[in-house]
């Protein structure tokens, strides 16, 4: 039985999933089930059949659009319309992996074939939403519709009055945009040039539009999107640091702390500072680039895991740090007791403590004038800038010199420095120029948010932002971000939309059928579950797949060796390995 | 300089307590550490899921420091404490089975990445067994008393700190007047830390399984060679380090009063660090290692202010492995690339 271990951690997380639900929503018991099954069958499916790239592609991404598109379907249905726009888009991106020599026709043609199905999908979940949970959630028809109309402008247009032909209207729609989006991604990806902007043109699209959809259709989306992408600039960087130095970071939320704290102390009333955020976010990213250094340095002649720990203490004391230094006692000093001996230290409220720093000053543009928090396009398109520079950057960063010396680092420390790489400076800068970016982000999010507390950089940021490189694929930028998407999209969409809509569907039957609400008990440990997902996540992911979803050749490479020469079990596990998996 | 001669040795006495039981969970780490190379990241959670079980245990035996009678607390508990190491042993064997052993020759960072998606795993364990609304379904079901008390011990709020009845005798145990505390609840804990400590080494200094484990920690192909089951050593070293994680948990319980679901993080942290400051890897050295930092936190929580400890902890982990990461008692170079 070649996969049977595979099927037991497959039954194993179908299971998981199910009894999650059940424990938080008990009167959706055969809903549950429904779920655990789904996820057990989707991941066999995904697992064994030998399908092409291109229907598997088209049924991952398909996957990320159905659920977007559940979760929100009963109140924001028009979600479909960006989610079927999105999948499409990573369908024919995902659509021929193992075919990269294809010709601009075959990619276009498998991208539309992957598009076509990630855009069925999607549309699937917005015909289950619109006559199943929707009604179940308590959400009636004529709302729904209204809902549904309010985002498609064109429909309006075409003065369809009828709900099912608003309905079925966006069906095509999700998936033609699909389809088409998936056969500009395949043929993109498929010409022969680098850099390839017309792959970063086509990606660019639904980026750029989405605020419109969003606009037009009064989605809200905006607000979970924009951390999402700050998270994915932060897991940019630490893929510099993890990824391509191999060098484990678990503190890396630090280095976001001190972009923000930095960004926060120069620009707010707090200090009486008040510097323009043009400024002050290349300030925040000289600093944390400075402290990238200074956690490097010492950390020079350690080992992996011990580097790890180092780190981590790092991440740990940072937060302590801003907690401590400032909103002390209200008398105005701070005791710092030595021996015993109180010394009393003019108390310089650096950091608002506990209390964190507010109100931070947001950006100001000419045109614009200030950033409002109420209006998040500006913001977002300001971000999708900060990230395009990011990336853009980091490519350019990885073919350097400096980016080869990374790698040739990564894969064996000793020999690269027989080779006259300078492993100092190399290590130190892969610190450095990771640190750098998140330093970027922090300054983005102290000026989004408009306030920050010690408490937003736990060591469970790190450790998503961890997860959300390995699970993408280490050292593989567009991995990466599609981890990113996953963990993040799950953590500020999918979990807490889909916690609501399934306590409004138990709420619902409770009144139907006379049982206990659930209430908001539910959803008061959300945060923690969230963890739990993460941790199965890493575990899952070494143990099946330690390159990630879309790996990175040469790491790919590096995982799968085998460098113990008397290894009895590794011999047995190789021959009951899959074959498909040895590429 | 210091204030107050009778706080300081208060302080040491507070310090020396926490030390012993502080040594016990970074032997979880040690034993790991010497056997596998590995930094078992899950284990301080263990340590916490062992206080739940501990207080589980407790309310299912309807333990009452105000009914029951002290016979009849002192041999539950010692029931509870065999029952708690048992649970946590096999546990922390599970988790190696599953989660480290497939990853044996992965590169090296594959299992610390998987332990730590198992500590965070088992952090929403404890959170589940946490879930007094759970338990209270589960007594419905059954329509047992027991597991109603269990309900009751855990509260509503699944995450919120949970009380474990003080079933520890308070009595001084001797009385210095310069205002020395040393009760029994101390001498107990540190009884039953040395007792744990003392069973441990000479467990793997005087056993043949011992011998197997040292032997599997310094080489694992020629111990397999010398017909040594390698897998199974590892195993029984999981069990152990369970058993004392689990333990620890209890003993800390009781101590303290109190179960959080968070508690295994910065108690990890504490014994990783002792672990490292007495040489990873070397049993004396946690015992060492532990007491240090016990008495560091102590002091450091009396003379630089609570809030800081932590970072007084991180900031001496960082200082050992710049300038000595072999410990004070490590023998081997722990600088191999």
């Amino acid at each position: 039985m070649p996969n049977t271990k595979r099927y037991l951690i497959t039954g194993g997380i179908g299971f998981a999933v199910g009894t999650f639900f059940l424990w938080n929503y008990p009167n959706l018991a055969l809903g549950s089930a429904i779920i655990g099954g789904l996820v057990i069958a989707a991941l066999c499916l995904l697992y064994s059949a030998p399908l092409p790239d291109m229907v598997k592609g088209g049924l991952i991404a398909g996957l990320f659009g159905a659920v977007m598109t559940i979760v929100y379907g009963p109140d924001k249905p028009g979600v479909a319309i960006i989610a079927g726009m999105l999948s499409g888009l990573g369908a024919g991106l995902l659509a021929f992996q193992r075919k990269p020599q294809a010709t601009p026709q075959d990619g276009a043609a498998l991208g539309a074939g992957a598009g076509a199905i990630a855009g069925a999908w999607t549309a699937l979940a917005l015909f289950l939403t619109a006559f199943v949970i929707a009604p179940a959630a308590g959400v009636d028809a004529s709302e729904f519709a209204e809902h549904l109309s309010e985002t498609v402008i064109l429909a309006h247009a075409m003065g369809l009055a009828s709900d099912i032909l608003i309905l079925l209207f966006v069906l095509v729609f999700c998936t033609i945009t699909g389809a088409l989006l998936g056969a500009a991604a395949g043929a993109a990806r498929a010409l022969p040039l680098r850099p390839n902007i017309p792959l970063l043109a086509v990606i660019a699209l639904p980026v750029i539009l989405i605020p419109l959809i969003d606009r037009a259709g009064n989605l809200l989306l905006l607000d979970a999107l924009i951390p999402i992408y700050i998270f994915i600039l932060l897991a940019l960087g630490l893929n510099i640091v993890v990824g391509y130095a191999g060098l484990l970071d678990l503190g890396y939320a630090a280095f976001f702390a001190i972009g923000a704290y930095t960004t926060a102390m120069l620009s707010s009333p707090h200090l009486g500072i008040n510097i323009s955020f043009w400024l002050v976010i290349w300030v925040a990213a000289a600093v944390a680039a400075i402290a990238g250094l200074a956690l490097g340095a010492p950390t020079l002649p350690l080992r992996g895991d011990y580097l790890a720990i180092v780190t981590l203490g790092f991440g740990e004391i940072v937060p302590i740090l801003f907690r401590n230094l400032g909103g002390g006692p209200p008398t105005g000093t701070l005791t710092l007791r030595f021996f015993g001996l109180p010394i009393g230290i003019e108390q310089m409220d650096l950091t608002g403590g506990n209390k964190g720093i507010n109100p931070i000053s947001p950006p100001n543009l000419p045109l614009i004038g200030n950033f409002e928090p109420s209006n998040k396009i500006p913001w977002y398109y300001l971000l999708i800038i900060i990230m395009g520079l990011a990336i853009f950057f980091i490519n350019r960063l990885r073919d350097s010199r400096q980016g080869r010396a990374w790698m040739a680092m990564r894969e064996d420390e000793l020999a690269a420095d027989a080779m006259g790489i300078n492993v100092v400076r190399t290590k130190l800068l892969a610190f450095s120029m990771g640190a750098m970016f998140s330093g970027f982000g922090g300054a983005f999010y102290g000026a989004f948010i408009g306030a920050i507390f010690p408490s937003s950089f736990d060591f469970s940021v790190s450790i998503i932002l961890l997860c959300m490189v390995i699970l993408g694929g280490l050292g593989n930028m567009a991995g990466v971000i599609v981890g990113g998407l996953l963990i993040q999209g799950a953590d500020k969409m999918f979990i807490p939309k889909g916690a609501e809509l399934f306590r409004d569907i138990a709420d619902q039957r409770a009144l139907t059928t006379g049982g206990s609400t659930v209430g908001v008990s539910a959803l008061q440990d959300l945060t923690q579950q969230r963890l739990l997902l993460f941790g199965i996540v890493l575990v899952v992911m070494m143990l099946i797949r330690p390159e990630g979803l879309l790996p990175n050749e040469r790491r790919k490479a590096e995982l799968h060796s085998d460098d113990d020469p008397i290894n009895i079990n590794s011999v047995a596990a190789e021959a009951d390995a899959d074959p498909s998996l040895a590429a | 300089m210091i204030g107050d001669t009778g706080q300081l040795m208060q302080q040491i006495v507070i310090g020396l307590t926490k030390g012993t039981y502080i040594a016990v969970i970074a032997l979880g780490y040690t034993l790991v550490y010497g056997i596998l190379e590995l930094i078992n990241f899950a284990h301080g959670d263990l340590f916490m899921i062992g206080a739940f079980l501990s207080l589980i245990f407790i309310s299912l035996f309807g333990l009452d420091p105000k009914t029951s009678s002290g016979l009849t607390i002192f041999f539950s508990l010692i029931a509870i404490l065999g029952l708690v190491m048992l649970c946590t042993a096999f546990l922390n064997a599970g988790i190696e089975r599953f989660a480290y052993r497939p990853l044996r020759n992965a590169p090296r960072l594959a299992p610390l990445i998987s332990a730590i998606g198992m500590s965070f795993v088992l952090q929403n364990v404890g959170i589940f067994l946490g879930d007094g609304l759970i338990w209270g379904k589960a007594a419905d079901a059954i329509g047992s008393d027991a597991l109603e008390r269990v309900s009751t011990a855990m509260g509503s709020q699944s995450v919120a700190p949970k009380n474990i009845p003080d079933l520890l005798p308070k009595e001084q145990v001797f009385f210095i007047p310069a205002g020395l505390n040393f009760s029994y609840k101390d001498l107990l804990v540190v009884v039953v830390s040395l007792g744990l400590l003392a069973g441990l080494y000479s467990f793997v200094r005087f056993t043949k399984l011992g011998k197997a484990i040292r032997a599997t920690a310094q080489d694992r192909d020629a111990a397999r060679l010398m017909g040594i089951n390698a897998d199974r050593t590892i195993s029984v070293t999981f069990l152990i380090g369970g058993a004392l994680g689990g333990a620890a948990g209890m003993i800390v319980g009781l101590y303290n009063g109190t179960a959080l679901f968070t508690m295994g993080f910065t108690a990890g942290l504490l014994s990783f660090t002792a672990a490292v400051l007495g040489g990873i890897g070397n049993i004396l050295g946690s015992a060492l290692g532990g007491l240090l930092i016990g008495l560091i936190l102590a002091l450091s929580d009396q003379y630089i202010g609570a809030r800081w400890s932590n970072a007084v902890i991180f900031a001496i982990l960082v200082l050992i492995l710049l300038f000595r990461p072999t410990g004070l008692l490590g023998q081997e170079g722990g600088q191999k690339a």
